[in-house]
């Protein structure tokens, strides 16, 4: 039985439809990642889920978290999960055991649990030598981390995280990107929004890609990367290199896509490719695999809308 | 699988895990943060009370030090909250996203608000308190009665954090609290019957001020601090009662838009 169930979901502001007409499952210990440009509707969406924005009013409407509704029972949800929002709010007067106390408080866990816990999590996070640092004395990494050791206070069987790993150095994301995976095999749900197709490509058993507030593809990413896209990309860093391939391609096996810089040539056929590219010089282009920021730029587009 | 007994927090808990919030960041910087709203009456105790008492004989049957004295109690739990839940609520709403943090917590929209009154109300009683001892000490509160003004303070903290949160739900930048506290919160400190008696005033003062939550507040302490009650007293506290229902309601109705979309 999957642990959210949402189906027909619509979040309006005003004029503007966040999120249209969505629907998912997602199932327990699995980690469930959104994907899209900004404007998307990735966090409305998760906002949903935790109370924190209420969908539209509209009859066919559901979602179940662990068996609750958000507009009636709201505090039961946010009891069984943790959430790490996409902006830092740590209380910078105070210390990190101080951050971590107060919300052990509102969850209403004992005084000594509270401590032990706090100790065993900033250990996961690999911050015990920081449990007495102001927070103005942390990097961005550590908040980061901290932020997620907040979020686990109250074992969390459904873990939402908001971009945890925007603008973060590669140790850390890929320590965060661990622990996730820990955290998952201990049974944990996990909610994900990310810019990173690394990201979701690494942790992820599955994806939505969503565009203006609709869903366009959903799957495990590697057989969205099977299915949706060419096996194969060559890429050519600058555009006036690609002069002598004109005339050459034949559009039913390629697919080009070009920005004012740079040119891409997509195909299942390798060998098409790397006999396209004898014409150029060693340094000029390279031919990898396609991956899933490929897809992400095919399905939501190259081109910026108005909300980025 | 993990197997989580879904039991929510008490209403009362989560109230009070709100108010030991507050207390938590606020006591972290006693000094900085109490010193002056405590300093401040008794700058204008010295200042005012002394200064000028010397050409006042009598205000309303005392001296008026003693007059002004009883007064202040009061005053400085009306600007600690109103700071408080203006200044401070913008900030954490609207700065440090605190509040995007706590509706997170199994907490409702109203239970950080209603905790954040009662942490204001909290305020005022200390505030008043620690006036009081100070003058206590110099002898200008008489009346083992005056005991009881903290509570007056308690309930000037709640008024004001409740007033200041809805106009703090209603503001769009944070210069706009400028209105609330040269066009509101500073007039009413000058005629709510602290620094003279209102009874000399024209007919339309006398009016304008029972609008005041703090001119309510100004009774009761003299009233304690004097021992001279009257049923005028009852309708202090009715005010007081309507007044805290009303805006405390008002400003978790607007507040919670603002952080549940």
């Amino acid at each position: 039985m999957p642990i959210i169930t949402v189906e027909n979901v619509n979040k309006s502001y005003g004029e503007l439809r966040a999120v249209s007409d969505f629907s998912f499952d997602v199932d327990e210990a699995d980690c469930f990642g959104f994907l899209g440009p900004n404007g998307a509707g990735k966090t409305t969406m998760m906002k949903m889920i935790y109370g924190k924005a209420e969908r539209d009013d509209v009859l066919s409407s559901t979602i179940k978290v662990m068996g609750f509704d958000p507009a009636n029972n709201p505090l039961e949800i946010k009891l069984l999960s943790g959430v790490v929002p996409q902006e830092d709010n740590l209380d910078e007067e105070l210390s990190v055991f101080q951050n971590l106390y107060l919300y052990t408080r509102f969850y209403g866990i004992p005084t000594a649990l509270s401590k032990k816990r706090i100790d065993e999590l900033l250990d996961f996070m690999e911050l015990a030598d920081k449990k007495n640092a102001r927070i103005r004395e942390l990097s961005g990494g550590m908040k980061r981390r901290l932020i997620i050791v907040r979020a686990l206070l109250n074992e969390p069987r459904l873990l939402i995280l908001d971009e945890p790993t925007t603008g973060l150095d590669p140790q850390v994301r890929h320590l965060i990107w661990d622990k996730i995976r820990k955290l998952k095999k201990e049974g944990v749900t996990i909610l994900l929004t990310t810019h990173y197709m690394e990201e979701a490509f690494e942790i992820c058993d599955k994806i939505i890609i969503m565009d203006k507030g609709m869903k366009v593809l959903e799957g495990n990413p590697h057989d969205l990367i099977a299915n949706h896209i060419e096996k194969y990309a060559l890429q050519i860093i600058n555009k006036e290199n690609s002069l002598c391939l004109e005339g050459k391609i034949d559009n039913n096996i390629i697919r080009k896509e070009e920005s004012e810089e740079m040119v891409v040539y997509y195909s299942n056929d390798l060998k098409y490719l790397e006999d396209l590219a004898l014409c150029m010089d060693a340094g000029d282009f390279y031919i990898r695999q396609s991956n899933l920021e490929d897809l992400f730029l095919k399905t939501t587009g190259r081109l910026l809308n108005e909300d980025q | 699988m993990r197997i989580n007994k879904v039991r929510v927090p008490s209403f009362i808990w989560r109230i009070w895990s709100v108010w030991y919030r507050h207390y938590s960041v606020y006591f972290k910087n006693l000094l900085t943060n109490a010193f002056p709203p405590f300093l401040d009456p008794l700058i204008f105790l010295v200042g005012i009370g002394v200064g000028l008492g010397i050409f006042i004989g009598k205000m309303e049957g005392v001296s008026y030090i003693e007059f002004l004295a009883s007064g202040l109690l009061v005053s400085t739990a009306m600007f600690t909250s109103a700071f408080e839940c203006s200044f401070g609520t913008f900030i954490r709403l609207e700065f440090d996203k605190v509040y995007d943090g706590m509706i997170a917590a199994p907490l409702s929209a109203g239970d950080i608000f209603l905790g954040e009154i009662l942490w204001a109300g909290a305020k005022g009683f200390f505030f008043t308190m620690s006036v009081l001892i100070i003058v206590k000490i110099f002898g200008y509160i008489p009346g083992p009665m005056s005991y009881f003004t903290p509570f007056v303070g308690m309930i000037t903290g709640l008024m004001f954090a409740s007033l200041s949160l809805v106009i703090t739900s209603i503001v769009k930048t944070i210069d706009q609290f400028n209105f609330l506290f040269t066009g509101f919160i500073s007039p009413m400190f000058f005629f709510s019957g602290i620094f003279f008696s209102l009874q000399g005033m024209p007919p339309a003062i006398k009016v304008l001020a029972e609008f005041l939550p703090l001119t309510h507040s100004v009774r009761l302490a003299r009233a304690l601090c004097f021992g001279r009650y009257s049923i005028v007293n009852i309708a202090d506290l009715l005010y007081a009662a309507v007044f805290i229902t009303l805006f405390g309601y008002l400003s978790i109705l607007r507040l919670k838009r603002k952080i549940i979309d």
